[in-house]
Order: C-alpha cells, then structure tokens, then sequence
C-alpha cells in the first residue's frame, strides 16, 4: 500500500515536472496581475474615492514650490544650514554644563576617594585617569549636539520634507551611480556617521545602500568639525588680519565638508563602476503626503533609537580604549614609554605626509570616537616634547579653553601649516571611528565589506595627505 | 626634522606606487581580476563543453562531427579529437563513423552541465545587475565550479526557475528536459506573427547585435519581408532588419493570429505632467528585483497611472499610482508600456463636441 503510495507520488511530482514547461517564461508576471486584477476590481465595487481633496491640492502646491528649478535647492540649504546652527549653537552650553560635571567635579572627586581608600596609583590611573576619563568625554562632548541634531532631522522627515530632498538630489547622485536618498543619509552622517549607516536603511537597492554605507565616512561627522575648527582657528586664520580670521577659518572648515562630499560622490561613482557593479540595484521613491509632525513621538525616537543606541556604542569602545590610552603613556621600557617608542618609530613615516607619530599614535589609540583625538594629540605631544606643567600628567588626556595655549604645545611639537592643512584632510579622510564601523558590520553583516569601509578612506587619506605634502615641499622650496 | 628622500624623488615613487596599485586593482582589467578571471583550459573544462555541445546537436537534431566540434569549441582539430578520444573512453559517448552519439551517462553529465550554466545565467539576470552580454560568459566558468547540490540550494533560493533568461529551459534535477519546439526565425514567411522564445547567446559577437535591437524572449514580431539575404520584421513597433544568418539564432513559436497586436508602445517617460494614462505592461528587459518592485508597486497591465511632479532637474519623475506618489527614473520608465487616457477636462470637452455634433 505504502509503496503503492509512493510510485504514484513520484509520478505525480515528474508530471508536475513536465507541466511546469508549459507555463511559460512569464507566468509569475501573469500571477501577480491576476492578483491585481481580483484586488482592483473588489476595491471598485466597496471603495469609493472623493476626488481632489484639499489636502493634495495643498500638497501639489507646497510641492511644486519646493521640487521648482529656482527655489528647491535654496530652500534646502536654509533648512540644512538652520538646522546645524541650532546643533552648533545650542550645544555649547550643555556640553560645557556635562563637562564642568564629569570632568571639573567628578573626576577631582573619584580621584579623591581612590586615594582616600589607598587604591594602588596605576589601578587609579587605568580606572580612572583612563577608563572614566573616556567615558566622560565622549558623553559630554557627543551627547549634546547629537541629542538636538537628531530630534531636528527626524522632524523634517517626519513632516514630509526629506523625501524631496531626496527627490531634487536624485539626479545628481544617479550619475554617481548612487540613490538620491544618499543625499539623506550623507546629511545625517554630519551629525554621525554611525546613525548615518544606520539610515541608509532607508536606501532599498541593495547596491545603492552598500554604496551609501561605504562613503557615509566622507561626511564631516559631529566629532570632527571641533578638530576642524580648532585647527583652522589656530594655523589658517592666524594667517590674515585678525578681524578675517573666523571668516577665513571658516571657509577653511567649510571648503573641508564640501571637499568630503566631492569624495563621497566621486567615491560612490567608482564602488557602482568596480566592485559593486554587480549587485542589484533598483529605484523607487515614495513622497508622502505633508503632515504634520508628531512632536513628542520624533522626541522618544530618536532619542532613543538614534541617540542612546550611537552613544551607547560609542560608550562601549570608549572605556577600553581609554585604558588603552593611559597605558601607553605609563608603560615604560627602559627609559621610554610605550607612546615614545611607537612616536619615535613611526615618525620618519609620518612625516612624508605631512603628519607626526603623535597623529598616527592618537588616531589609532582614539579610534572609539573623533571626539577624543585632540585631547589624545595634546596629551602625547606634551608627554613627547617634554613640556612640564601643562596638562595633567602621562595618559590623562586634556583640552585648553585657550587657543594660544593649545598652539604654544602644537607648535612645540613642531607643527607648521603644512601638518595643519594635512591634519584636516586626515581628519576628513580616514577609517570610520569603532563604532561606525561595528555599526557597518552589523548593518552589512559581512567583515568584507566592514573592511573596504575602513581600509578606503584610510588609503585615501595618506594619498592625498602624501601628494599634497610633497607638492607643497617641491614649490615652496 | 629633515626628510631624507627629497620632493620630487618622493613624488615618483608616490605616482609609481599609485600605477603599480591601480594596475593591480583596476576592474575588470587589473591583475587581481585578470588572475581570478583566468580560465585554464584544462581536461575537464574541455571534456565538459564537448559534451555540452554534442548535446545541444542532439537536442536540436543537427548532425554533430569532428569539425562542427573544434569549430564551436575554438580549437584545433587534433584538440578536438583527442578529447572525444577520452569522452570515448570513460564511456561518455560512441562514435560510428562520422557520426558522435552521446551514452545514457553522457547525457545525464551534459544535462548536469547544462543546468548549472542555466540556473547561474538565470542569477545573474535576476538577482545580480550584470549585464545581459556577461551573463553567457559568467554562466560558462561557473558550470565547471559548481556542483549540483550548491545550484540545487540557488535554484530553491530562486523559486526554481523552469526558462533561463534566453528562453532555453532548465533541465530538471532528474535530468528532464522537454521536446525541443520552436522554429528558426529565418524560417518564417511574410505576414507571419510569431513569438521570440529563445535567443542564442553564442557566439557573443552576433548576441550582441540582437540585444542591441532590444530583442527580448516574449516579445512579438510580425514579419514584413523575406528575402534571400535578409529578413524585415517589426517588433514593439519598431522595424529590424536582420542578415538571416543572424536571424536564425532567434528561436519563435509561431502564432495563429491575424491582426498583429503591436503597435508602437507609448512609454511611460513619455507621459507629460498631468496626464493620465493606463499601464499595459513592463518590457521583457526589465528583470529581477526591478521587475518585482515595480509590480509591488501596482505597475501592471490595467492600472491607471498619472505623471504628478518632475524632480528639480527634471528626472526623476513622481507618478500617482494606485493613491501613492511614486519616484522613477527615466531609465525605469522607459520600460513601462501605456496606452494614452484622455485627461478629464478633454474628456469632458470631447464629449462637449459629442453633444454639440449629435
């Protein structure tokens, strides 16, 4: 019986075998427009649709003022530049309150019970000098500007807006090989590239999403523009009159963040022409009827899903790396700390690219966020130059409020023009901070693809770092 | 502290390392793809397309010799022999005289190879953007790396596909394989209508002519005039001219109808703002995740679709379809078939002229 069963299963699935030829190549097409068909014709007899409601009239209008020739893309770059104002502006003062707390009052404050409990000096050093001291920089230093960037952003697209942005920028990015929502997820990336990856989500071609996840890293991230500024305030403003110094810093600053789109259009033209050429790609872009927006709800979720979930990570990387940053700077060998050895070794390198050992060492060891790589190159540079009674001793990293002050040590450790204007293309152009790039991995799922992300812009950065450096010493001597 | 290579000795060895690198790395061309790329002609690799070939002769009852073999193949015809000679010995194929028949075993090798290659052709259309010119080649080195299990677990992952992307059909695991059907193009007489079913993709130089006059398997063609060098038809409305040479590597079924259907297809692109127009249906060209989003998103025969919104630089474009706003581009849209509908207020002013007529 069973048997009997079974030969006639066997013959039932050969003659399905055969039959299925005869279906033809488009037979799932014909599926899909019979479920249509069925599902029109039902949605005919019981919907009834009331023409032209205000609403879209409202909508067509808004839209054909903002989609126009003349006025959408200046429209855009109001929105844009408002919104980072507000984040640049009204973070200064939270930051400075977290700041005064976690690094003026806390830290003076854990200091003093480890040596009121007679907590050994080099597990006060490791725990607190540098674990703690991590932690609380990026807290106070990212927190801010994230927690009113994200809010801001999350609200124009809330309301309806971004997906224009996307809309307008779509032909630009198409002949980078690219989905007009990149030009979303690259703004979100100034704000941080690993909540920009996380964005790209909203990118559905799987090829156009790897490249937006990939280039993310050329937008000038929250934690790089105070480098930036700093920087520029000190070695390129000093080079015109006073009252042109910001104007001139600026434009420094700016043409940095405008230079890092040129990459990341450049960049995502080759991806979509070599590697990625391959992977499937499709278009389609939905622009959603205007509403407004729903103000508490945008509050809780980008808190939460955006702010808490990058700090968080950021958090994580930046304890370990803490330790590692005051080891390197107490662990001696012989009469040399670690940080030495390493400044001294990597400096005849580093210095074909216009940058120094303290660079290299501090853009390895503060990998967990762009947010500590000053405070790093301040401490090292003391430790290397031997400078006393600045800062706050071997692996405790510090800032100045002081300009003068953080350009007497910069040019102590023997910084000119050419190791600033190198050290902002290397700021703009290097791998992803930790948690951008643990973000990638979880995104793409493939240490392939994490890998290219980190090792490109880096390549990238001591290309044009080296070039430039070179160029630079053949016509000025 | 002074650098000991001076400027310009740096910046040549900065641009050699930048050539040295770009070398390697370069796509397509590099020597990292050359070297992956690099196909070794060896034993099996011969022995396989051999097989594949004689069965294709089987398949399509053309006579299959020496000569056709090393032709086909591209090498000489003592290669040729010798590889038939070890076919012939491990039981693969018999050869009576002229004439080389495949062994049950053969067969079932062949037909292994065979679906392999489809099934990799059939991922590359659908599921990768390769180029339709790439996908004949790609399939051709992966048939010899694969094994039947890894394209068993592809197929599944696919929907197991029955038809290759030129129309060929796969043969099952079992080895089956329908009745070969279907006659040449260049068989057909004028005012014939026929449908493509097949085109060949070897040799790639006369593929690369069809698929420059964007022939597709599904598409309709009506035949305008035969001669005996060339054949004139029409397809989507547009008029071929082919050598008949070429035109017998497309396979058609021909069809009992009359009236061709085609005219020239309206795109979709062409729509201009505010007009309304329906949706007849997406070319064969469009494959793949494309062709599936696109009909999520209710882009099928019968749907009422209208341009809304041209993007600042003009594409891409927003539609209305089903009551949502939709972005394509141009390169999407001109796959989109339509037919024209009346806007309403020349609808309303045509039937004015109705009225005022009657």
């Amino acid at each position: 019986m069973y048997d009997h069963q079974e030969i006639e299963n066997d013959e039932i699935i050969s003659l399905t075998n055969t039959l299925r030829w005869e279906l033809g190549i488009d037979f799932h097409d014909k599926i899909i427009e019979s479920i249509y068909a069925d599902a029109t014709k039902i949605a005919k007899q019981s919907i009834r649709v009331e023409d032209a409601k205000n609403s879209t009239i409202f909508d067509q209008k808004v839209d054909s003022i903002i989609t126009s020739k003349w006025f959408g893309f200046p429209i855009m770059f109001l929105l844009l530049a408002i919104v980072f104002w507000i984040t640049v502006a009204g973070a200064n003062i939270p930051s400075s309150w977290l700041a005064a707390l976690l690094l003026d009052t806390v830290h003076p404050f854990l200091k003093n019970i480890a040596a009121q409990i007679g907590m050994p000096w080099w597990l006060d050093g490791v725990l607190i000098d540098g674990a703690y001291m991590a932690f609380a920089w990026v807290v106070s230093v990212m927190l801010p500007p994230m927690a009113i960037f994200f809010p801001l952003f999350t609200l124009l697209e809330d309301l309806g807006y971004l997906p224009r942005v996307a809309f307008n920028m779509d032909s630009l990015f198409r002949k980078a090989g690219a989905h007009g929502k990149q030009a979303l997820t690259m703004s979100m990336g100034f704000g941080c590239n690993a909540a920009g990856v996380v964005a790209t989500r909203v990118i559905d071609s799987p090829r156009e999403r790897l490249i937006a996840i990939i280039t993310n890293n050329f937008s000038l991230c929250n934690g790089r523009w105070p480098t930036q500024i700093l920087i520029a305030t000190i070695f390129i403003g000093s080079l015109v009159p006073p009252h042109y110094a910001g104007l001139v810093s600026a434009a420094a600053v700016v043409s940095i963040a405008v230079l890092g789109i040129v990459f990341s259009l450049l960049v995502s033209w080759g991806l979509s022409k070599s590697i990625l050429r391959g992977e499937a790609s499709t278009f389609s872009l939905e622009l959603p009827p205007y509403r407004p927006p729903r103000i508490l709800q945008t509050l809780y979720t980008s808190l939460i899903d955006r702010t808490m979930l990058v700090l968080w990570r950021a958090i994580v990387f930046a304890i370990p790396a803490g330790i590692v940053i005051w080891l390197v700077a107490n662990i001696y060998i012989g009469e040399l700390s670690l940080a030495e050895y390493f400044i001294d070794w990597s400096n005849p390198f580093a210095l074909y690219f216009g940058l120094n050992g303290v660079i290299l060492l501090a853009y390895i060891i503060a990998i967990p966020a762009n947010e500590i790589v000053i405070p790093t190159i301040l401490m090292l540079t003391v430790i290397n130059s031997g400078l006393t009674g600045i800062g706050e001793g071997a692996g405790v990293m510090f800032e100045l409020d002081s300009v003068a002050d953080t350009k007497r040590i910069l040019t102590a450790g023997g910084w000119t023009l050419l190791t600033a204007v190198n050290l902002m293309l290397f700021s703009l152009l290097h791998n992803p901070c930790s948690t951008t790039l643990y973000t990638i991995y979880k995104e793409t799922k493939s240490m392939k693809w994490t890998t290219i992300s980190a090792l490109l812009p880096l390549t990238l950065g001591f290309i044009v770092c080296f070039f430039v450096t070179q160029l630079w010493l053949l016509f000025s001597s | 502290m002074e650098l000991i290579l001076n400027p310009i000795t740096s910046l040549i060895i900065g641009t050699v390392f930048l050539i040295l690198l770009s070398w390697i790395l370069w796509p397509r061309k590099g020597l990292i793809s050359l070297w992956s790329k690099r196909s070794k002609n060896t034993k099996q690799k011969l022995q396989e397309d051999a097989l594949k070939f004689i069965f294709d002769c089987e398949y399509k009852h053309k006579s299959c010799g020496l000569h056709t073999i090393s032709g086909n193949m591209n090498i000489s015809t003592n290669k040729a022999a010798k590889v038939l000679g070890q076919l012939q010995s491990i039981g693969l194929i018999v050869m009576k005289e002229d004439q080389i028949r495949l062994t049950d075993a053969g067969r079932s090798d062949a037909l292994k190879i065979i679906r392999i290659h489809r099934i990799w052709e059939r991922y590359l259309a659908d599921e990768t953007a390769i180029d339709n010119l790439e996908w004949h080649q790609g399939a051709d080195s992966q048939e010899h790396l694969m094994s039947l299990k890894e394209v068993d677990v592809l197929a599944a992952t696919m929907g197991n596909p029955v038809f290759d992307p030129h129309g060929d059909p796969i043969p099952t695991t079992n080895g089956e394989l329908p009745t070969y059907q279907g006659q040449s193009l260049s068989s057909l007489k004028e005012g014939d209508i026929a449908r493509i079913t097949h085109i060949e993709d070897e040799p790639s130089t006369i593929y690369a002519q069809l698929v420059a006059l964007d022939l597709h398997p599904g598409m309709e063609v009506y035949i305008m005039d035969v001669t005996d060098e060339n054949i004139q038809f029409a397809a989507n409305g547009k008029e071929c001219i082919l050598n008949i040479l070429f035109a017998s590597n497309i396979t058609v079924e021909k069809l009992s109808k009359i009236e061709p259907t085609q005219k020239k297809y309206q795109t979709l692109s062409s729509l201009n703002v505010g007009d309304k127009a329906q949706v007849i249906g997406i070319s064969p060209k469009c494959r793949g995740q494309e062709r599936i989003r696109l009909m999520d998103l209710g882009i099928v025969p019968g749907t009422e679709i209208s341009a809304v919104l041209k993007s600042a630089f003009g594409d891409p474009t927003a539609y209305k379809i089903m009551g949502a706003t939709i972005a394509i581009r141009k390169k999407q849209a001109d796959n989109i078939y339509i037919k024209s509908m009346l806007n309403k207020n020349e609808q309303t002013a045509s039937m004015r002229e109705l009225s005022g007529v009657s």
